[in-house]
């Protein structure tokens, strides 16, 4: 208390109690801080004893061995008891370690039996403690909730007494403690006395622990509010709940021995025991994968790609390379041991092809595709090609292996499979049949804590009002260090209300809580297999979708454990693709194959090249679209260039504008010869122009300039990408320029190719993964160009995915001349579909009717581009209904039967005929009715339709689903006010999330004034003129790469506006910048190369007193969606936004 | 209030403690305008006494309560 922590050359104590962060919620510390501060305390070994989980026993178990450390494994469990208690139970032996795993998997088992499989509070039963006590050691648990302490607590020292005895039956006097606790509180020194006496009695030693919740005392406030957060309750509230002290942060052994200085036999045996517990994690575990064993497998798998080689490259020029790569990819994998790893990916890539055709059914027009596609750097592998994990030639594409495959890697190689939504939502489980519930599970994550969900939780926690809280949470950036924080805190509430204590403790502990782990998700698609039980190795525990379970480490865990890791990933762009095949088999009778579009369609690059590219996979970001126009693909090649360019690794590795510049300076001069830094990095470097593009090329100039061995360059590689380690990267960098240097290199040329490694730093993507996708992208821009009407329909109903939410979409569609018509209960399905076009003629004079009224979509010239084929763009008699499941609120199964009980027995004809057959129930049809979807059943629009439902007999929903009535029509609805073309806006957006007629700014327009320009008209406007625009905010993104630079992208009605707001400006309208839904921006006009932006100077809140400023949404998607990064930042709206926010369809689809 | 240089009370007034019984930390309302930080110990005095007195760290200051 109060006394310096102090080292001693012989520590007197080892700590054997310790919660990192994953004891969720209760720990405020991460593993790493706990094995960093038990190094500098001078602690010889440190256990880790998290709440009913391994969860951080392996990122622990690493990050100990980097400081010196000695790991013990264990955890604090919960037993099943009328008033449950905690068991210390550490690991002594692998026997142990099997045990704990199994008891911890055991307490978790049922902890989702419940309808809504929400997790509850793991425990398992003394029964099963007593039966799998081998190779542990029990410490009989802390000091408010322990078996013993906890009973002599509640006034039970008989119970106690006997507990301590089954306990020692148990685990005998080797392995059973009586465990001394001294956190501070009132009975301390009484209930050590009594534990001891009893430890006496029993005939056991007892050992003291310090129950340690964070590793430093600044930590001891966040474990306050964690313990609030956990409860859901303000910290008065939870005052009974919490530790009540700092007592339990990590002290140093000479604290600890004096803190028990009534109990010094107690320090010493922690000492004693620590010495028994020497199982190791990082080396004992004796994983293998199935298949590793298979002594045939290198036979059978060389059999089946020479006989697969010989039939797909039969009769072709790269049969000859095709042969000799396959035979060297063998002999590396023979000398890895691999066969039966491609083995089993191979056999799981079957039961994907079977679980597809279940899916898709034996008619359908996705039958053609395979069941899913490969990414990552397999797709360079040749027998990933031919065994059919990946689809991309690799000898036609010349990827390079190295990457994925060479003689020196470490670990098994990672082999990612994307599967359409759909077909892996059953994938998943099957693999669970075919490898055994107890040998596969899913791999786990730890979504942690960000800005806005840290300002949330915390906010709460803190007792400050919700509305205060909302506001800051959406403009606070917690990255720019306390100061900004403050300020930021200051613009959203005032000053005086920044400076009060409860606003200045949620600055310092949303500072400490960023990255803290706040509870286990599970991973996309990760998941694991093993030879032997899989709960012998880690934990198992059910996941929140039924048929799913996940394994308590996440992918570095499973990853440092050895274990083969498969990922089955849900892509929602090869979903929509699918669904277009099958919306273009039902609208046109065409089944499109789409490994047989032609790969140089004209039309799709000119759309390319213009950045048209609204929905298409990968190359639709703002960023994207800014790049196209100045890149100018041409080809698949560019375009594999392309995806891969706008990463953090090119950027920072300062690669986009070299790239940019050399390309056209070869359009415009085919002589011009590409610099290089050194000539023995042209080779590696020439299809990317001399700029580091792909992971590969790390690997390939560190071999070509410094000599690196593939191993050495793959390690290399990994130092950069995942938790970077200075030290390893400094000695990297050493090796690679002494080794350039002895090649013969200019120490200035190494040092300045080093330099753009390390800013890569393995932050982009490897060449075969961006192939891969590059195929996707093209396909996804074919079907755009070629049938546009079924690719807006897939994409809405695939939502949520991509850049851009509906609202967008459909707005840039519309803008295309692509009807979108809206939900109406005599046409719309449950979801979005299409539909012929009654009486339309070319897209010049399309329109699309909206809720009664006609709203010309075309009413300005739109890009003014002449079109390659002169074709009209969309097919002119197509357009797509928004399905009725768009509506906000609406229950899907009352949707279906309305729309069953339509095609069984006709259209609807009123409002009564809707309320009597339809089976929906009042609710559901008022929202209809909102939605516009009532509108053709009466005159008087959706005003008069409210009104008549509220006269008309609906049906009452009864347990067994809708009690029919008569069809008794309502009177007629007396005069009502047409609703005004601002309600109409906000109708759509309360109802469906998104306007199919006037865009706001349309409504806007003749208050702003003449001189705010059209996004249309910057198209010809001068370059570094001064121009003012308004719009309503799609995104905004203030990137890590950008130095402080924000980019906001607009949409007006005619198009979208780029802003950039360079750093002072942001200073000046931090608020306004971070906050408001619609802006009006002055600023200069910047052309380059076809990319048009406005560089503000200055930006305000677009306002006016009748502006409902709830119907205009803040949109800010997540980073990576497809590839399945954490995204706890993604949140809901806030409540009043909520009921307006665009993108929901109703089924709890966004955000799956 | 006498005490230890460890903050230990060694008399109440004028009468000597005998032995320290209990000895426990309260550190809450971090939050608040009144954070509160008091070092607690049960005393049993020469003569005869139970008593609980803390020290409030914000003011420096002893108090006695029942125990």
């Amino acid at each position: 208390m109060g006394r310096p922590d102090s080292h001693s050359a012989s520590p007197p104590y080892v700590e054997l109690h310790c919660h990192s962060a994953f004891s969720f919620l209760d720990g405020a510390s991460d593993p790493g801080e706990l094995a960093a501060a038990a190094a500098e305390l001078g602690y010889p070994a440190l256990a880790l004893t998290d709440h009913d989980g391994l969860w951080g026993a392996m990122e622990f178990a690493q990050a100990c061995k980097g400081f010196g450390v000695r790991p013990i494994v264990g955890a604090e469990v919960t037993v099943t008891a009328a008033e449950p208690f905690h068991l210390t139970l550490l690991v002594e032996d692998a026997a142990g370690y099997r045990n704990l795993c199994r008891l911890l998997t055991k307490a978790h088992e049922h902890t989702r039996d419940n309808p809504q499989r929400e997790a509850g509070q793991p425990s398992v039963a003394l029964e099963e403690v007593e039966r799998l006590s081998e190779g542990l050691v029990c410490l009989s648990g802390c000091a408010g909730d322990g078996a013993l302490a906890g009973r002599w607590e509640r006034g039970e020292p008989g119970e106690a007494e006997g507990l301590g005895r089954r306990l020692l039956a148990a685990f005998g006097r080797e392995r059973f403690r009586v465990e001394l606790q001294r956190p501070y509180w009132r009975r301390d020194r009484t209930r050590n006395r009594w534990l001891a006496s009893l430890a006496e009695r029993l005939g056991v030693s007892s050992v003291a622990t310090g129950d340690v919740h964070c590793h430093d005392r600044r930590r001891s406030r966040l474990q306050d509010a964690f313990v609030a957060v956990r409860l859901g309750a303000t910290l008065e509230e939870s005052e009974p709940l919490r530790r009540g002290n700092s007592a339990s942060v990590l002290r140093s052994p000479a604290t600890m021995a004096e803190r028990f200085r009534d109990h010094p036999e107690a320090v010493t045996e922690s000492v004693r025991l620590a010495e028994r517990l020497r199982f190791d994690l990082t080396s004992e575990l004796g994983y293998r994968y199935p298949g590793a064993d298979d002594l045939d497998a290198d036979r059978r798998l060389a059999e089946l790609c020479r006989e697969l080689l010989e039939d797909r490259y039969a009769g072709r020029r790269e049969q000859g390379e095709a042969r000799g790569r396959l035979e060297e990819e063998l002999r590396i994998i023979r000398s890895l041991r691999l066969s039966g790893f491609f083995l089993l990916h191979r056999d799981m890539l079957e039961l994907a092809r079977e679980v597809a055709a279940e899916v898709r059914g034996p008619d359908s027009a996705r039958s053609v595709l395979p069941p899913g596609r490969g990414r990552g750097s397999s797709v360079s592998s040749i027998v990933c090609y031919l065994t059919g994990l990946s689809h991309v030639d690799p000898v036609k594409a010349g990827l390079f292996a190295g990457r994925f495959l060479n003689e020196e890697i470490s670990a098994v190689p990672d082999i990612d499979l994307d599967f359409p939504r759909d077909i892996r939502e059953k994938l998943i489980p099957r693999v669970h049949e075919r490898y055994g519930t107890d040998r596969s599970a899913l791999v786990a994550a730890f979504p942690t804590y960000r800005p806005r969900g840290a300002v949330r939780d915390l906010g709460k926690a803190l007792g400050l009002p919700p509305g205060e809280i909302e506001r800051v949470a959406r403009m606070v950036d917690f990255y720019g260090g306390p100061q900004a924080i403050e300020r930021d805190v200051a613009a959203a509430i005032g000053d005086r209300r920044a400076a009060s204590v409860r606003w200045r403790r949620l600055v310092e502990l949303g500072c400490e809580a960023l990255g803290l782990p706040r509870h286990a998700s599970q991973h996309p698609g990760g998941m694991v297999l093993s030879t032997q039980p899989l709960v012998e190795i880690c934990p198992v525990v059910p996941a929140a979708m039924e048929g799913r379970q996940i394994a308590q480490w996440d992918k570095d865990s499973c990853a440092d454990a050895g274990f083969l890791k498969i990922d089955l990933l849900g892509l929602g762009m090869l979903s929509a693709v699918e669904r277009c095949v099958e919306e273009v088999a039902r609208t046109r009778g065409e089944r499109l194959d789409l490994s047989r579009i032609p790969l140089d369609d004209h039309r799709t690059y000119e759309a390319i090249r213009r950045a048209e590219t609204t929905g298409v996979f990968q190359i639709e970001s703002r960023a994207q679209m800014q790049m196209l126009p100045r890149t100018l693909p041409q080809n698949l090649d560019d375009l594999t260039v392309q995806v891969a360019l706008v990463r953090p690794g090119p950027i920072q590795g300062g690669a986009v504008h070299p790239y940019i510049e050399r390309r056209r300076m070869l359009r415009e001069c085919p002589r011009y010869e590409v610099p290089y830094e050194h000539p023995s990095l042209r080779p590696v470097l020439e299809e990317t122009l001399g700029a580091i593009v792909f992971q590969e090329q790390v690997i390939e100039v560190s071999m070509a300039l410094a000599g690196f061995g593939a191993g050495e360059a793959e390690g290399l590689r990994r130092a950069m990408s995942r938790k970077r380690s200075e030290a390893a990267i400094l000695a990297y960098r050493e090796r690679f320029i002494d080794g350039a240097v002895g090649r013969g290199v200019r120490r200035a040329v190494a040092e300045s190719v080093f330099a753009q490694i390390e800013g890569f730093s393995g932050f982009g993507f490897p060449k075969a993964h961006s192939a891969a996708f590059a195929l996707l992208a093209y396909q996804s821009a074919w079907l755009r160009e070629h049938r546009g009407p079924e690719f807006l329909c897939s994409l809405l109903n695939e939502q949520p995915m991509g850049f851009y939410p509906p609202d967008a979409l459909v707005h840039e569609a519309q803008r295309r001349g692509i009807s979108v018509l809206p939900p109406d209960v005599n046409r719309s399905q449950v979801l979005c579909h299409v539909e012929g076009l009654e009486g339309c003629g070319t897209s010049s004079s399309l329109a699309t009717r909206s809720g009664g009224r006609t709203v010309s979509v075309l009413s300005r010239d739109r890009s003014g581009a002449k079109r390659s084929d002169d074709a009209p763009h969309p097919l002119p008699t197509l357009g797509v209904r928004v399905g009725l499941g768009y509506v906000n609120g609406v229950v899907e199964d009352e949707m279906k039967a309305l729309v069953a009980e339509r095609e069984s027995n006709g259209s609807y004809r009123g409002i009564a005929d809707l309320a009597s057959r339809s089976g929906a129930g009042r609710d559901g049809l008022e929202r209809l009715a909102w939605a516009g979807a009532l509108d053709q059943l009466g005159p008087g629009g959706r005003r008069a339709a409210l009104w008549r439902l509220g006269t008309a007999p609906g049906g009452q929903r009864i347990p067994a689903g809708t009690q029919l009535s008569l069809s008794l029509e309502p009177p007629a609805a007396p005069e009502l006010p047409e609703l005004g073309r601002w309600e109409w806006v906000l109708a759509d957006y309360r109802s469906t999330g998104m306007t199919l007629g006037d865009h706001p700014m349309e409504l806007l327009r003749d208050e702003l004034g003449p001189g705010v320009a059209l996004s249309l008209d910057l198209k010809r406007m001068p370059d570094g003129g001064a121009v003012e625009v308004a719009g309503m905010v799609v995104a905004r993104q203030r990137p890590a790469t950008a130095k402080g630079v924000v980019f906001m992208l607009l949409e007006d009605e005619s198009g979208t506006i780029n802003l950039v707001v360079p750093p002072p400006v942001f200073e000046r309208h931090r608020v306004e910048v971070r906050t408001a839904p619609l802006v009006r921006a002055s600023g200069r006009l910047e052309r380059r190369q076809g990319a048009i932006n406005v560089v503000v100077s200055h930006l305000a809140r677009l306002e006016r007193p009748d502006l409902p400023l709830a119907e205009v949404r803040h949109i800010e998607p997540p980073i990576g969606r497809e590839t399945g990064r954490e995204r706890s930042d993604w949140e809901p709206l806030p409540e009043e936004l909520a009921a307006v926010a665009p993108a929901a369809h109703s089924f709890g689809r966004r955000g799956r | 209030m006498q005490t230890r240089v460890d903050g230990v009370p060694l008399a109440v007034g004028s009468v000597a403690v005998e032995s320290v019984r209990e000895e426990w930390l309260v550190e809450d309302r971090w939050w608040t305008p009144q954070p509160l930080r008091r070092r607690y110990f049960e005393l049993v005095l020469a003569d005869g006494r139970d008593v609980v007195v803390f020290e409030a760290e914000d003011s420096a200051s002893w108090f006695l309560q029942r125990a």
